[in-house]
C-alpha cells in the first residue's frame, strides 16, 4: 500500500496541475452578459438620419430583431457589414444602435451632418443591412445594455426580450453556432408565440 | 577638473529636466477631465468609486486609470449618479447590474468565490496540524526509559571508537 505521506501531496499536486491546465484554455475576456432573458431597457432616442423621429423600446415588439451596435470608426464593424447585409437580404431584420466615438457628448466636436455623411458613405460602400439606425447620442443605452465596445449584437425576440448577446463580429461560423438555432426557433411559423 | 565640471553640469541639467517633466505631467493628468462637485463628500465618493470599479473592456485597470471609451462613459455615469445624490453602494449596484460582478474589484462571497477565503485558511490550518503532529518527542520522564536511552547512546559511541 502506498504511504499516505506521499499520496496526500501527490493528490494535491495533481489537483493543482489540473486547475492550472484548465486555465490555459480559459478566455479572460469571456463574461456573462447581464441583460440575457431581460427586456430591452427603456430608451427614447432619435433616428440617426432624421433626429425628429424618436424611437423607444417598442420598436422591438412583434418582430425578431438583431440589434447591431456599431460605428463607422470601428474596423471590425466594417468587416461584418457585408455579411450582415447578406443576412438582411435573406429576411433578417437588423436595427443599428449607432454611436460615435469622436462625438464627445460633453464637448461635441463633430456635427450630426458629418456623422450622417460618414455613415452613408460606409453603407454605400459595404452594404446597408439596417432597417433604421438608432442614434445613441450619450451612449447611455449602450451602457444600460452592458456594451463594452463595438461591434456587439443582440438578438431580441418578439416580446422585446434579449435572447443573445454577442461581443465581436458576426461571421458565418458565429451565426450558425450562436444565432441561427435561436433565430430559427423564434421565427418558426408554428411556434411563433404572438402570431 | 574639466571632466568633473562637465559631469556636474550634466547632472544639473538632468535634474532640471526631471523637475520640469514632473511639473508638466502633473497638471496634464489633473485637467484631463474637469468634473465639478457640489460637496467635498461627492468628490471623495467619485474618486473612490472610479478607483474601485474595473473597466470591463480592459483586463486589469480601474476606470479612473483607463482611457478606453467605455471607461470615459462609466466615469461620466458615476459622476451623474454621485451628483444625483446616490450612495457608493447604489452606484456599484448600478454598474454590477450592467456589467456583472467583474466590474467591482471586490468579489462577492458566493458559492463560486467562497474558496478564495476558505482555501488559504484551510492550508494554514493544515500546516499548524502538521506542526503539532511532528513536534519533537519530549524526553521521557520515566527513569527506566531514560536509562535505556543512555545505554543505547553509550553503545553507539562505543562502536564508533
Amino acid at each position: 500500500m502506498i504511504n499516505t505521506r506521499f499520496l496526500v501531496p501527490l493528490v494535491g499536486f495533481l489537483a493543482l496541475v489540473f486547475f492550472l491546465y484548465q486555465g490555459l484554455f480559459s478566455d479572460p475576456r469571456e463574461r456573462d452578459s447581464q441583460v440575457l432573458a431581460k427586456p430591452m431597457p427603456e430608451f427614447s432616442l432619435p433616428d440617426l438620419m432624421d433626429p425628429s423621429v424618436i424611437y423607444t423600446q417598442d420598436v422591438f415588439n412583434g418582430e425578431v430583431t438583431l440589434l447591431n451596435i456599431w460605428g463607422v470608426w470601428c474596423v471590425t464593424c466594417a468587416i461584418e457589414l457585408p455579411y450582415l447585409t447578406e443576412l438582411s437580404e435573406q429576411g433578417v431584420r437588423f436595427v443599428g444602435l449607432y454611436y460615435d466615438q469622436d462625438l464627445d457628448p460633453d464637448f461635441g466636436t463633430k456635427t450630426l451632418a458629418r456623422v450622417q455623411q460618414e455613415v452613408v458613405a460606409t453603407t454605400n460602400q459595404l452594404g446597408n443591412p439596417f432597417v433604421f439606425n438608432i442614434f445613441d447620442v450619450y451612449r447611455d443605452t449602450s451602457l444600460d445594455l452592458g456594451v463594452t465596445g463595438a461591434p456587439e449584437t443582440l438578438l431580441i425576440d418578439q416580446q422585446g426580450i434579449i435572447r443573445v448577446h454577442h461581443i465581436g463580429d458576426i461571421n458565418p461560423r458565429v451565426w450558425s453556432k450562436k444565432f441561427a438555432p435561436i433565430y430559427d426557433e423564434l421565427t418558426k411559423p408554428s411556434s411563433g408565440e404572438m402570431q | 577638473m574639466i571632466l568633473t565640471r562637465f559631469a556636474s553640469s550634466t547632472l544639473l541639467a538632468v535634474l532640471v529636466l526631471c523637475i520640469g517633466l514632473a511639473s508638466i505631467s502633473q497638471p496634464v493628468l489633473a485637467t484631463e477631465e474637469n468634473y465639478a462637485f457640489a460637496t467635498e463628500q461627492q468628490r471623495k465618493d467619485f474618486k473612490r468609486l472610479t478607483q474601485e470599479l474595473r473597466c470591463p473592456m480592459c483586463q486589469n485597470q480601474n476606470i479612473a486609470d483607463s482611457d478606453a471609451m467605455i471607461a470615459h462613459d462609466m466615469r461620466r455615469k458615476v459622476y451623474q449618479l454621485v451628483t444625483d445624490g446616490q450612495g457608493q453602494d447604489e452606484v456599484i449596484d448600478f454598474m454590477k447590474q450592467r456589467y456583472g460582478d467583474f466590474v467591482h474589484y471586490q468579489p462577492p462571497v458566493n458559492s463560486n468565490t467562497v474558496w478564495l477565503w476558505v482555501l488559504p485558511f484551510s492550508v494554514l490550518l493544515f500546516g499548524v496540524l502538521i506542526l503539532i503532529k511532528k513536534r519533537p518527542q519530549a524526553f521521557s520522564d520515566n527513569p527506566q526509559e531514560q536509562a535505556d536511552l543512555i545505554a543505547q547512546a553509550d553503545a553507539l559511541l562505543e562502536k564508533d571508537k
